[in-house]
């Protein structure tokens, strides 16, 4: 039978090894949510970059791109996790849990922080077909007039950029695009965008598709 | 620790387990485990398709941070294993085939400790264990408690640590390493070759500290050193008798390196390890000759996360060399060889429905010393396929039909001990796994 019985030398291991971790420990480099006080720079590229990419731009379109995104657009989003007011897959699954402990300020700050980096080239994904692309254009410049779908321009912007109320749709991955289109047609998972139920009610999966794969595609500045 | 004493301690720990699960239900009707509880996030944030242990690229970011991302929160997780188990031969069946079995129960202290320092460390009630098989005993499982910093800006990623844990490749984050590749095997059935490479065989008997290195998620680098999990980390091997376990000399070294990319929906792991370890031939016995394991191993991972759907593969070869001392273990030859190779594919649907298809093929030096009580060839050799097929009613329950089936076991496809066929050993594995 074995027996406990710590060494001296184990001991002295054990606490220097603790003293040694513990004088590590830094706020500049916190991943604790529930610490106000840690800068929203900090929590971004501490957490935030696991799926949102150090630079606000994600490497998996299961994660939408956070660069140059509104900011009032962002802390409708945060605030509407945490307190579980959107419930779509996407958003219950990964972030009512991250966003539960924010406090107004560090939503605030995490929304300016990520309003500020410089937006994703666009096409990260070549999601689409030359065709599909060129019908969202159309699509996102013109609507559909027969089947009364307007113009993504006109709310989110000319080249999709977005503003204080509308979301920036430039260069987001298209196959968050699509399941979020499917989420505001099919369901009332997320209350804040009623208007676009009624906006994508007549798109068809394929002009869904094609909307989305051309948002994809738009960098900064696209003419 | 008397029988009598581990019984009474178990009826103990299974009511503090009961007191703890209607705690948590009341608090939490959505029942999921420590870490989600830690982060409030769902099962399929960290685990592939929400299979349990295979780790997303968020959850491999999760563990190397030392389990420290979320709020601390009670650190207690419970999970259990009922299974039945249907053997093709009658002959080759215990008493317990066809016999529906509660087999093992496990209680993880899992979670936050500080801002740098996290743990995850696994106990398991095995209901068929000790020395008859058909007891019950609590024993040391999966530990791993480390110190994870990060060093990062918009242009680099620097992940560092060190892990305090008891199964060389336990602190690995993919899918691919030895000690995470199989999980759930049956207890009443053959659930795969008779021989393994050591790396395979040191969960629970050793301790080890290793430092590691993630730069900018793309180059993983590891080394460390393994001792007997004895004196003051005997905690790390307990439920293992003294003359049981495996006893090694010194400090044994363990490198890891793997190269990590990921793109778009994407991503895919290469890697190697190296473990060398020399083990006494008498547990009890600290001047007993050695035999000297060098493992080798490559391994590669691929998944395709994009909800609803879920790819993955895994790929381990291990190329084991013994050198044999004088007598050590009763081996023939001065040198062998072992080769283990598994290959295993996964699909999920709506990380609810599953299914999933390894193959394993060992080869090996033959050794009339080593293996002649098992294979009238005295080979090791043993090829076999396992399908499964699985279904999540929740993301903490999940139900799996194993099948296990041999073309060859133990050196030859008819007749490898003189009497049975490698078919034989063929078994299907119904199990209920759930975890809160």
């Amino acid at each position: 039978m074995k027996t406990f019985n710590p060494s001296r030398a184990g001991k002295l291991l054990g606490i220097s090894l603790l003293l040694a971790v513990t004088a590590c420990s830094s706020p500049d480099r916190s991943r604790d949510l529930n610490d106000a006080t840690i800068s929203a720079s900090t929590t971004a590229l501490q957490v935030c970059s696991n799926c949102h990419g150090a630079k606000g731009v994600s490497t998996s379109p299961n994660f939408p791109n956070l660069a140059a995104q509104s900011q009032p657009y962002l802390v409708k989003q945060l605030t509407a996790f945490r307190s579980h007011g959107r419930t779509d897959p996407e958003g219950f699954e990964y972030m009512w849990g991250l966003s539960s402990h924010l406090t107004d300020d560090q939503i605030k700050g995490l929304a300016t922080y990520f309003s500020q980096l410089p937006p994703t080239a666009g096409n990260v994904d070549h999601y689409g077909t030359p065709e599909s692309v060129g019908r969202g254009r159309v699509i996102f410049e013109q609507g559909i007039a027969a089947e009364s779908v307007p113009a993504c321009a006109t709310c989110h912007g000319a080249h999709a950029e977005g503003s204080d109320q509308f979301p920036r749709l430039a260069g987001q991955h298209a196959d968050y695009l699509v399941k979020q289109l499917n989420v505001f047609q099919n369901t009332d998972q997320r209350p804040d965008g009623v208007a676009m139920k009624v906006i994508t009610h007549n798109l068809s999966p394929d002009n869904i598709t094609s909307v989305a794969a051309y948002l994809e595609t738009m960098g900064p500045a696209v003419n | 620790m008397s029988s009598i004493r581990v019984d009474r301690l178990s009826v103990n720990l299974w009511g503090a387990l009961l007191l703890c699960l209607s705690v948590f239900t009341s608090l939490n009707a959505s029942a999921v485990p420590a870490f989600a509880r830690q982060t409030g996030q769902n099962c399929v944030a960290c685990h592939a398709g929400g299979q349990f242990p295979e780790l997303t690229p968020y959850g491999r970011m999760f563990k190397l941070t030392g389990y420290t991302i979320g709020s601390r929160t009670i650190p207690l997780s419970v999970m259990g294993v009922a299974s039945v188990t249907k053997n093709s031969n009658s002959s080759l069946a215990g008493p317990k085939d066809g016999v529906p079995v509660f087999g093992t129960g496990s209680v993880f202290l899992a979670g936050k400790i500080t801002d740098n320092i996290g743990i995850f460390a696994q106990g398991t009630y095995n209901n068929y264990g000790g020395d008859s098989g058909y007891q019950g005993v609590w024993g040391s499982d999966n530990f791993d408690l480390r110190f994870a910093d990060r060093l990062i800006d918009a242009n680099s990623d620097v992940i560092f640590g060190l892990s305090l844990n008891n199964n060389p490749t336990v602190s690995d984050v993919w899918n691919s390493a030895p000690a995470w590749i199989i999980y759930a095997p049956t207890m009443f059935g053959t659930s795969g070759p008779d021989t393994s490479p050591i790396v395979n065989g040191l969960g629970a008997q050793v301790a080890g500290i290793t430092a590691y290195a993630m730069w900018n998620n793309l180059l993983y680098a590891e080394v460390g050193a393994y001792k007997t999990a004895n004196g003051v980390f005997s905690f790390l091997s307990q439920g293992t008798n003294n003359a049981g376990q495996t006893k090694l000399a010194g400090s044994n070294p363990y490198v890891r390196l793997a190269l990590n990319h990921e793109w778009g929906a994407h991503n895919v792991m290469l890697g190697v390890f190296g473990l060398n370890v020399g083990i006494h031939s008498d547990p009890l016995d600290e001047s007993s000759p050695t035999t000297k394991y060098r493992d080798r191993g490559i391994d590669a991972q691929y998944q395709y996360l994009l909800d609803p759907h879920t790819v993955s593969a895994q790929l381990s070869y291990v190329r084991e060399t013994t050198s044999n001392s004088i007598a050590s273990l009763g081996a023939s030859n001065d040198s062998n060889t072992l080769n283990a190779l598994r290959i295993k594919g996964t699909y999920i649907y709506q990380a609810k429905y599953g299914a999933s298809l390894s193959y394993f093929n060992t080869t090996g030096t033959t050794d009339a010393g080593l293996y002649s009580a098992i294979s009238a060839n005295s080979s090791p050799n043993t090829q076999g396929w396992t399908p499964e097929i699985f279904y999540m009613p929740v993301q903490n329950i999940r139900i799996g039909l194993q099948y296990y089936a041999y073309q060859k076991f133990d050196g030859a496809t008819t007749g490898y001990n003189g009497t049975n066929n490698a078919k034989d050993n063929n078994n299907a594995f119904l199990y209920v796994w759930g975890a809160y």
